[in-house]
């Protein structure tokens, strides 16, 4: 059931075949699209395809030319409201709005391509069925085509929805972003009142070169340091972790595992703005966890070995950057370790118990067989999870942003310029930018580089998914 | 000798247990009293509250104020989460079935194309996500969120497919044989058959917006507590001028929505384990 590979240029030649050996049928079908399907008897479907054509035609008159005329200059007219004072009302200009020019387009451009494809496409199918006449075959009716909605090409009715869900929420959204980070959307440019313009690569410059009052290029590079350290800590800790307290569970001597599991459950089933919001307070400055430490002398200890500041009479958990630094990776560890247990577990009950028979007859230490068979064959089967984990917490926003927003407040002024934090991830960085600042155009430039962070990782845990695809196995 | 030994080694190992389920556990433990104690603030001094009450619930029921309107927002939440279920639901289930039962031109590319794009963190394209509702105008709206929470629902199509991939393809022929089309057998064949999967993706779509806080953060964002839902609502009363008045509310607020959605987590994690392992381990 392999599907054909095919080329690119092959794609066009077939295009160029049917426009050439077409007979009238495909040769008016250039114009009117539904004109093929109507010469052969199939006029239902003809004069759909041909309503489509219409609507698109339509949109482009109405829709696309309208906003891609404008789209170079994302608007000239700028909006002005005049005090009317006949009606007492303020009545605007007829002005342009920058940002819906710039969307309208983005969404015309799509539906264009959209319909080009479909256009080539509809060129093929004609002279697919101009072949099937010749040679005899059998052409579908129009009830056999109506039919087909919910037959053959049912995979089509399925998809339909979901697919335009998925292009309204992430492939819209994807070259949304990626078109206002060439743009000087941010707080002085806020469209409707004022009009945006294309500024080039001039953000991408401003995230990359540090000097001049620009403070975003050291914010970056510190921040994507500290992304990068977080991902690996957060993504090793808990699963290291995870597999350390899932073999604890699973020993043949623990008594009651199931008992034991499920404790650890009920601390993430909890939702995380929950459990995070209130840890964060457990560890405040004045939380309980200082009180505590305090009474026992922890606080003085940590003050006598230089750990703690001397002039603080409590422990900066989540306030000092180095502490909230350290605190948000063990809090991780808090939150990340049952998850990871409970896939551990599913992993260890599934590893060939007659290597671990022969290796325990040979003499091997307990500590080798956890090297040499155990770890081996986890990180077989869960390489490409962990790679998935480590994108999903260089993305990991709950964890940073519920921990340290109004709590933790930067002392390094340079970054305070960039509106970031020492704690911030490229993300949590992100949001603010664009929740509190709206600095719409340096948020774009972040999400982008981001987003080729991800995709360089995605592309390679996903290489190694498909080669453990087993969907024929049982089919 | 060696007997003694493993006991010993036994009890070390379960002493150890428990010490990690205390710490694991301390938190919600912390939650749970708290909600039941008379004093508002943060108890700095005593971990278990010095006097007992059940204000905090009287509150959350009977006398909602401006901060807190709990059962408007566990309403909104509630609203949100059965329609964000119903639409993720039945695009999971379409999808699966297009992608698991039929055979068409370019189905592995594009379930390669949706694979890949499903493993874009949501939280990225955020602000696109953002714009495109604000000039459609539904932010601030829930069908905005349902909408946000649903309509990119079709790519988890994975673990649902990998259950249809189970069921024999000749059931499919006997009743096709029998003159069925493709959507009848869908329906009566192949949706029988996945109750179970069909439970697990019920429910984890279901808790998606209970526990999502950052969508509903920039998308509720006019001020309005009404409109909010049980995360923004309880993240607000940690606001720094609210925090002394209200920190136990948060947490008997906090200990509410916790029990429906801890039960309905604990029932759906056995397929947890099958989902991130991309169904390579059969938990």
């Amino acid at each position: 059931m392999r599907e054909k590979k095919s080329n690119p240029l092959k794609y066009f030649a077939d295009f160029g075949k049917a426009v050439v050996k077409g007979d009238a049928g495909v040769k008016c079908s250039l114009l009117f699209m539904g004109a093929g399907y109507t010469f052969k008897g199939q006029w239902l479907k003809g004069i759909f395809v041909t309503l489509i054509e219409i609507a698109f035609i339509i949109m482009c008159i109405f829709y696309a030319a309208p906003n891609l005329a404008k789209f170079g200059t994302l608007g000239t007219v700028q909006r002005e409201a005049v005090f009317d004072p006949l009606t007492m009302q303020q009545t605007v200009n007829d002005y342009d709005n920058s940002f819906l020019i710039l969307l309208n387009s983005i969404i015309a451009l799509f539906l264009i391509v959209c319909f080009i494809l479909f256009y080539i496409y509809n060129i093929k199918a004609v002279y697919e069925l101009q072949q099937q006449k010749k040679f005899g075959k059998h052409i579908d009716s129009n009830k056999e085509t109506v039919k087909s909605i919910i037959g053959k090409k049912f995979h089509i009715t399925l998809l339909t929805l979901p697919a335009i869900g998925v292009v309204l929420m992430n492939v819209i959204p994807i070259f949304v972003l990626i078109a206002i980070a060439f743009t000087n959307y941010d707080q002085n440019h806020m469209p409707p009142n004022s009009l945006l313009d294309w500024v080039g690569f001039s953000n991408f410059k401003k995230l990359f070169t540090e000097g001049m009052g620009n403070y975003f290029g050291y914010a970056f590079r510190k921040i994507l340091g500290w992304t990068l350290t977080w991902a690996v800590l957060a993504t090793l800790t808990t699963f290291i972790g995870g597999i350390l307290l899932a073999m604890l569970i699973n020993k043949k001597t623990t008594k009651l595992p199931k008992m034991w599991r499920s404790l650890f459950i009920v601390a993430i089933a909890v939702p995380q703005f929950v459990t995070l919001l209130l840890v964060r307070n457990f560890f405040g400055d004045q939380g309980i966890v200082n009180t505590i430490c305090s009474n026992i002398g922890l606080t003085d200890w940590l003050k006598h070995i230089g750990l703690v500041s001397a002039h603080l009479n409590y422990i900066p958990f989540l306030t000092d950057p180095h502490w909230a630094k350290f605190m948000i990776v063990i809090i991780n560890i808090w939150v990340g370790i049952p998850y990871q247990m409970l896939i551990a577990t599913g992993v260890l009950m599934n590893i060939p118990t007659d290597q671990l028979e022969s290796a325990r007859i040979d003499g091997a230490s307990k500590w080798k067989i956890f090297w040499k068979i155990t770890m081996p064959y986890v990180l077989f089967i869960q390489g490409p999870a962990l790679i998935t984990d480590f994108v999903k917490n260089i993305n990991n926003f709950n964890v940073i942003y519920l921990l340290t927003q109004d709590v933790y407040i930067t002392p390094d002024q340079a970054l305070a310029n960039a509106n970031a934090k020492e704690v911030d991830l490229l993300v949590t960085w992100l949001f603010r930018l664009t929740n509190e600042y709206y600095n719409y155009k340096m948020a774009s430039v972040i999400g982008i580089i981001v987003f080729i962070i991800c995709a360089v990782f995605t592309i390679i845990s996903f290489s190694k998914l498909i080669a453990g695809d087993r969907e024929e196995e049982y089919q | 000798m060696a007997k003694t030994k493993k006991i010993i080694g036994s009890i070390i190992s379960h002493i150890f247990l428990a010490i990690l389920v205390v710490i694991w556990l301390i938190p919600i433990l912390w939650l749970v009293v708290t909600a039941f104690s008379g004093y508002p603030g943060i108890n700095k001094a005593h971990f278990f509250p010095t006097s007992w009450s059940l204000d905090n619930f009287k509150k959350i029921f009977l006398h909602p104020d401006s901060v807190v309107q709990y059962m408007t927002w566990f309403k909104n939440t509630l609203v949100i989460a059965i329609f964000t279920c119903i639409i993720s639901t039945i695009f999971v289930l379409m999808v699966s079935y297009a992608f698991s039962c039929m055979r068409f031109k370019g189905r592995k590319k594009i379930m390669t194309f949706s694979l890949i794009l499903n493993m874009f963190p949501g939280v990225l394209s955020m602000i696109a996500v953002y714009f495109v509702m604000k000039s459609i105008g539904l932010t601030n709206s829930h069908l905005g969120m349902i909408i946000v929470y649903s309509a990119g629902s079709g790519l988890g199509y994975l673990i649902v497919k990998g259950f249809m991939d189970t069921i024999p393809a000749s059931l499919r022929e006997a009743a096709k044989v029998e003159g069925a089309s493709e959507f009848t057998i869908f329906l009566k064949v192949v949706i029988p058959l996945c109750k179970p999967i069909i439970v697990y993706q019920i429910i984890s779509s279901f808790l998606i917006p209970w526990g999502d806080f950052v969508l509903a953060k920039l998308m509720l964002n006019s001020g309005i507590s009404s409109d909010w839902t049980v995360a923004i609502g309880l993240y607000n009363m940690l606001n720094r001028s609210l925090v002394n008045n209200y920190f136990s509310v948060f947490c008997a607020g906090g200990l509410l929505v916790s029990i429906p959605i801890s039960i309905l987590f604990i029932i759906m994690q056995k397929y947890y384990v099958e989902g991130v392992t991309g169904g390579s381990v059969k938990g």
